[in-house]
């Protein structure tokens, strides 16, 4: 009896406390579905202690009790009391249109943006201005001689109305639609609402949701299946909750037209770099971008644009009519205008390495692949920064893969920009002559750039690093939805790197299981022999 | 007829080992991506513990076998390794006796020498190497990073495989005891069931090293009284052959002899006149021990004899005896005085042969 409990305590007790130790369930590891854990942030208070102090009520304004007759009436009535703002406007992006900055992979520093572009949606505005700057911040952008010194062509509405009233014309210059009462939506302003950054950065590429994927109408007011940050039950945030803005500098980067890692808004502002109750996942955090696993999937609430095929355009009815096709869901399959299209929702991100800085395909620029890369996102698994101390250590990050065929000189070997947009017939404009032709000569001549005469299409892709969106803990990327053999795993295109769960050497595993295989068979034979040779065997023969 | 092999530290480590290479294995291979049991998450966690705990056993294993000497179970040896392998090649079938036998002192036969230190030298630290490596040297925040977690994935991989390849031969290795489970049976029990004839080499060999080990307590500490009881009773507790020690004894290479107090030969066991190759015992009964000896060797023995006489314990070291036929052959020898109603009546001792390879070695352990 001793004797066994001795052998009990030495043998058993030690493996079950072994056991217990190695597989112990870490509370702090779990994800409680039930109470959602209240998250530790920096830099930002929350909506419960949140104080809503009414800085100033303009509608006391003696200055804003005036019926304006021009929306730059308004303007100037601003910055009667708001100085010199008008230098942080007429800096930002928003009013230029452009920034400097270095291309990624060249040496020039070039002064690019909305003004001088291309994408593969609307593909530019050269030509067409007077409808594209409809989400100008500004009046009177009618064409390149807009004068963008003149502080008056402020808008200052489009960000700060609170009324909800405001809204600006189509094809106006940027002007306001007619017969606004001015005096009310100039008292209502405000700190810009979603609705004041959605107004364009929902709509942009001619549609909800088009462009981004991830930035949607629904943002306006949804559930934290939508969006975790935004949702209306949840934290209700808005959007310069995250995109902090100082003296109209706005934090943010849409990769669409920057190219260098800077002033961009960071989950880690808020969550910190180690978010986590677990090393191994903050750990993750220096390879992998927040986003990646938190924003499982895009176009959650309404489609988003997939592929956007300019060369069908121009087919019309037998009147001569436009023609118009919608899917069930209302998403146009096919315009005479644009092309053919493709949406989808719940769509999955593509995912890329990817370092803070990009470059773009100017005009200028001679085509050499095929798909063009309209932007490309710098990065590669051993683009490792300087021990990553530096933000530009290559991350794994979600993008959303905008497909295109747009029109090309094949000749120059040069992407075009035609003239899509004019109020008359006979103007070159496309969308209205539904002539390629004429719309590119019109549009190339108009941005000072060389045509061959000849045109064709030609596959694009563009990329956009998604950024909202963003799902519960409990909807986000699980290990295995990229540890895994399957070829639907997140990461299973993701070349170029060794990871865990979804890699291997072949011929380690050859070899490995033959040997495992070796010894079995080693066993069996060797075991089976002796069974059948028993009477000679295990020295009892006595 | 059982004998007590594995002690109870061993057999800790032993089992503790199993379960936490039982685990490694469970979750690294999930990991590696071959199938689902605890989820990929709980697997890299008890992975990870389970590797910090199995390097905490190592330490302590390395300290119990440097602490206790064991250590040198695992000096590798080329002695008998083709014996070894021609058994589990072919003699096994035909039932065979083990080449090699299993010993408190000497339990790993030469393959298991050969394999374990392998394990332990290279398997185990290439595993321990390349798992910090692969868990902590793979970030760029790390002090160093590795350009690629490939390599090291596959050589941390191909470990695995070779410790399933080795479990899988282990374990059906345990099967060629003496009956199948005995084995196994022993690493639970510490008692490993041995065949008769197993057993008796075993008693000798036993014998032979708790008098080395008693020899050399006697050359460092200065107590001598007693040491061959002492050396008995251990041998006794490790053999679990307690009172049984004078059976044992002349069922044992080890020879017995007594004399009175001329030098007479009382009593001797028959070990000890087939070593000195006599046919009978009867022959040397009534004869002075002066026989046994060369002229000059027996001035120094006779020396020892008066001195054990007077109440001492000699341990006599290697001497050289002079066999019946006039050949020679070694030993070592110990005398202690026999005692009959607190006087001292004679000479009693046991003498354990020697292979002339060894004798050489032995001497140079005594310097």
């Amino acid at each position: 009896m001793k004797r066994i409990l001795y052998i009990f305590s030495i043998l058993v007790i030690p493996q079950f406390i072994v056991y217990m130790i190695i597989t112990r369930t870490d509370n702090q590891c779990i994800v409680d579905t039930e109470l959602p854990a209240e998250i530790e942030v920096v830099n930002y208070t929350k909506k419960a202690d949140q104080k809503n102090i009414l800085v100033a009520d303009h509608s006391k304004f003696e200055i804003l009790q005036q019926e304006f007759e021009r929306p730059q009436d308004v303007t100037l009535a601003c910055l009667s009391c708001h100085t010199e703002r008008h230098h942080e406007l007429m800096a930002n992006n928003h009013w230029t249109w452009d920034r400097t900055e270095k291309l990624a992979g060249r040496d020039s520093v070039v002064t690019l943006g909305k003004r001088n572009m291309i994408n593969n949606f609307c593909i530019g505005i050269n030509g067409s201005e007077k409808t594209c700057v409809r989400c100008h911040i500004g009046y009177g952008w009618e064409d390149k001689s807009f004068d963008f010194s003149k502080k008056e062509n402020i808008d200052c509405l489009v960000c700060h109305d609170q009324s909800g009233m405001y809204i600006k014309a189509k094809g106006a210059a940027g002007y306001p639609v007619e017969g606004l009462n001015l005096n009310i939506i100039s008292q209502s302003v405000g700190s810009p609402k979603r609705e004041n950054c959605g107004i364009c950065h929902y709509w942009g590429g001619g549609g909800n949701n088009v462009k981004h994927g991830d930035l949607d109408k629904a943002m306006n007011s949804c559930s934290k299946d939508v969006d975790i940050h935004m949702a209306i039950d949840g934290e209700d945030m808005s959007c310069v909750a995250c995109h902090t803005t100082e003296n109209h500098v706005i934090k943010g980067k849409a990769y669409a037209f920057s190219s260098e890692n800077k002033n961009r808004a960071t989950c880690t502002h808020c969550h910190t770099d180690a978010p986590h109750n677990d090393k191994i996942l903050n750990q993750h955090g220096d390879r992998i971008a927040c986003q990646t696993c938190h924003i499982p999937e895009y176009a959650k609430a309404n489609s988003t644009k997939m592929v956007w095929d300019w060369s069908t355009a121009g087919r019309l009815n037998e009147d001569g009519s436009q023609i118009h096709e919608a899917d069930a869901d209302g998403n146009h399959n096919y315009l005479s205008i644009k092309g053919t299209f493709v949406y989808d929702d719940h769509v999955k991100p593509d995912y890329i390495w990817f370092n803070g800085t990009a470059d773009h395909v100017l005009l200028t620029d001679s085509i050499t692949e095929i798909p063009v890369q309209i932007n490309t996102l710098m990065g590669s698994y051993n683009d490792k920064g300087d021990n990553c101390e530096s933000t530009t250590c290559s991350k794994i990050w979600p993008v959303k893969i905008h497909r295109g065929k747009q029109p090309w000189d094949p000749i120059l070997k040069r992407i075009v920009q035609p003239k899509l947009w004019s109020p008359n017939k006979g103007d070159s404009a496309y969308w209205v002559d539904f002539d390629w032709n004429n719309s590119i000569v019109a549009g190339m001549r108009y941005s000072d750039l060389p045509y061959s005469g000849e045109y064709d299409f030609v596959e694009t892709e563009m990329y956009w690093p998604l950024n909202h969106q963003v799902a519960s803990a409990d909807k986000s990327l699980q290990c295995v939805d990229c540890h895994t053999t399957d070829n639907d795993g997140r990461l299973a295109k993701l070349e170029g790197f060794y990871l865990p769960g979804r890699d291997h050497y072949d011929f380690i595993e050859y070899i490995g299981i033959l040997l495992v295989l070796l010894a079995v068979a080693g066993v069996v034979i060797h075991g089976g022999i002796r069974i059948v040779l028993r009477k000679n065997c295990l020295h009892d023969k006595k | 007829m059982k004998v007590y092999i594995y002690k109870g530290f061993e057999r800790f480590w032993h089992w503790t080992q199993v379960t936490l290479i039982v685990m490694l294995a469970l979750t690294g291979f999930e990991i590696h991506g071959f199938y689902e049991l605890f989820g990929y998450r709980e697997a890299v966690m008890i992975h990870d513990r389970t590797a910090w705990a199995f390097l905490a056993l190592i330490v302590f294993a390395i300290f119990w076998h440097f602490t206790t000497g064991e250590w040198k179970q695992y000096i590798p040896t080329l002695n008998l390794v083709k014996e070894q392998i021609g058994y589990y090649v072919t003699g096994i079938f035909t039932g065979a006796e083990h080449p090699t036998n299993k010993l408190v002192y000497n339990k790993f036969n030469p393959l298991q020498r050969l394999i374990y230190l392998g394990l332990k030298m290279l398997v185990i630290p290439v595993m321990v190497i390349s798992g910090f490596a692969y868990m902590y040297l793979n970030y760029p925040n790390d002090t160093f990073v590795l350009g690629n977690l490939g390599p090291v994935a596959a050589i941390h991989t191909m470990g695995a495989f070779f410790l399933i390849v080795f479990i899988i031969a282990h374990v059906y290795l345990t099967t060629t005891g003496h009956k199948p489970l005995s084995s196994i049976q022993a690493m639970i029990t510490g008692w490993e069931e041995m065949s008769e004839l197993e057993a008796k080499e075993m008693v000798k060999s036993e014998m032979e090293y708790s008098l080395k080990v008693a020899k050399h307590h006697l050359i460092t500490d200065k107590d001598r009284s007693a040491f061959l009881d002492e050396a008995l009773q251990e041998t006794e507790e490790k053999l679990g052959v307690k009172n049984r020690l004078h059976d044992v004894l002349s069922g044992s290479g080890a020879g017995y002899f007594r004399l009175d107090t001329n030098g007479d030969y009382i009593e001797v066991n028959k070990a000890w006149a087939n070593l000195y190759k006599y046919e009978t015992v009867e022959e040397i009964i009534g004869k002075n021990f002066s026989l046994s000896r060369s002229e000059k060797s027996f001035a120094q023995l006779k020396g020892n004899f008066d001195q054990v006489l007077s109440g001492e314990t000699i341990e006599h070291g290697l001497v050289i005896r002079k066999c019946q036929d006039g050949s020679i052959g070694y030993h070592t020898l110990t005398m202690t005085p026999f005692m009959k109603d607190n006087k001292i009546i004679g000479v009693q001792g046991v003498i354990i042969n020697i292979d002339r390879d060894n004798a050489s070695k032995l001497q140079w352990d005594n310097e």
